[in-house]
């Protein structure tokens, strides 16, 4: 044990937890051993310095409890102001989609002239082809009346 | 959210007689109880449970720090994390171990949060903590020193050297090195694996270790010149 370096052993565990068998091997060979040595005694001052920081401790100020209760506060009435400002934030895209919807409709329905049909001479003439197809369709005699029959062929045949 | 659970202007515990006679059932009730009625909204039983664990949150954080106002605004995060985490504590465990293992978590975060010095040198230290490691010094190269001696300059000096680790490094060490908590018991505050704590555990001695050499080199150094020319 004496030949072998002791660094990894001080470094397993902490150094008031290590057996006394180890502590022995690391003082024989710290003994010998420049680079363990030195290792050894920062172990030995680290270890001391964790204690020394362990020792020392902080008791709560007598406002704590009173500072906490008031950030608690705080936080509560901004988590409810923030919940109150995004529920406004949401009815107002609602209610500005439904002014839209509403808007679109309303342009559709008044704003927008009714389409008015112009009769051209190829309509007339589709209309008497179809007119025709009429007259031939048993089905469809009893839909159209015979005026608008007549009126039909003869119109598109003074058109030509 | 947190906030709605408590009636606007409520009173301020223990100021009325009847709220007196209130407090020593809030004295008398258990973890689990207090936390289901700070749960529903209950400000007293919330202070009745600061009043029980803020001694025990304080110590703790105050390992990791050193400033008073950093340990105190880290005990105050705890607190209210645990109050908007009230409805998971279901009494399985100690109320002190589930606290223990929010203020772990939060003194990480405010480690990792923190600038992190970048190295120690002798340069830097105060005169208290050169002469006290002066005076370590020879007691270590004997071996004579009191284990658990109480000196601010030697709490100051662990301070800065652990700012030079990592936060990961300071939790450790300062858990089983300083606080002599087992393996277990660090699985528990951090919900690391074994095998990590352990990993961790043996790299951060070894930074310490050669974080205090850096500090105790010139010394030496000093010390033998100063050595062999009075030999």
């Amino acid at each position: 044990m004496k030949d072998k370096h002791i660094i990894s052993l001080l470094e397993s565990a902490p150094l008031a937890e290590l057996s006394e068998s180890d502590l022995s091997a690391v003082r024989a060979h710290a003994g010998e051993c420049a680079g363990c040595r030195q290792a050894f005694e920062a172990a030995q001052i680290a270890a001391l310095l964790l204690k020394g920081r362990a020792a020392e401790t902080l008791e709560p100020s007598p406002f704590f409890h009173t500072r906490v209760m008031a950030t608690l506060r705080e936080r509560q009435t901004t988590n409810e102001q923030w919940a109150w400002s995004r529920m406004w934030r949401a009815a107002g895209a609602l209610a500005s989609s439904m002014v839209a919807t509403v808007a679109a409709l309303a342009v559709l329905t008044f704003a927008i002239p009714s389409q008015v049909t112009t009769v051209t001479p190829e309509t007339t003439a589709l209309s008497a082809y179809s007119a025709e197809e009429v007259i031939l369709d048993g089905e469809s005699d009893d839909q159209a009346s015979d005026g608008q029959v007549l009126t039909t062929l003869y119109g598109a045949e003074e058109d030509r | 959210m947190v906030g709605s659970r408590f009636p606007r202007g409520s009173t301020i515990p223990y100021s009325s007689t009847r709220e007196r006679f209130l407090s020593n059932s809030y004295e008398q009730a258990s973890d689990l109880e207090l936390a289901r009625r700070a749960h529903e909204g209950d400000e007293s039983a919330f202070e009745e449970i600061m009043r029980r664990y803020s001694p025990r949150v304080f110590r703790f954080a105050s390992r990791f720090f050193r400033q008073r106002s950093v340990v105190e605004e880290a005990a105050q995060e705890v607190f209210l994390k645990a109050f908007t985490e009230l409805g998971s504590y279901e009494g399985r465990g100690s109320m002190e171990g589930w606290l223990t293992r929010i203020t772990t978590n939060t003194c990480l975060n405010l480690l990792r949060s923190s600038k992190r010095r970048p190295e120690l040198t002798v340069s830097d230290l105060t005169e208290d903590e050169s002469t006290w490691l002066d005076n370590h010094m020879a007691d270590a190269a004997t071996e004579r020193h009191e284990s658990s001696e109480r000196s601010s300059a030697a709490a100051d000096l662990a301070g800065r050297v652990l700012q030079t680790l990592s936060p990961d490094d300071q939790l450790v060490l300062t858990l089983i090195d300083g606080e002599d908590a087992s393996v277990k018991e660090v699985i528990e505050m951090t919900g690391w694996s074994a095998s990590k704590v352990k990993v961790q555990a043996f790299r951060a001695r070894r930074r310490m270790r050669e974080a205090v050499e850096k500090l105790l080199a010139p010394k030496s150094r000093a010390g033998s010149k100063h050595g062999s020319a009075s030999n």
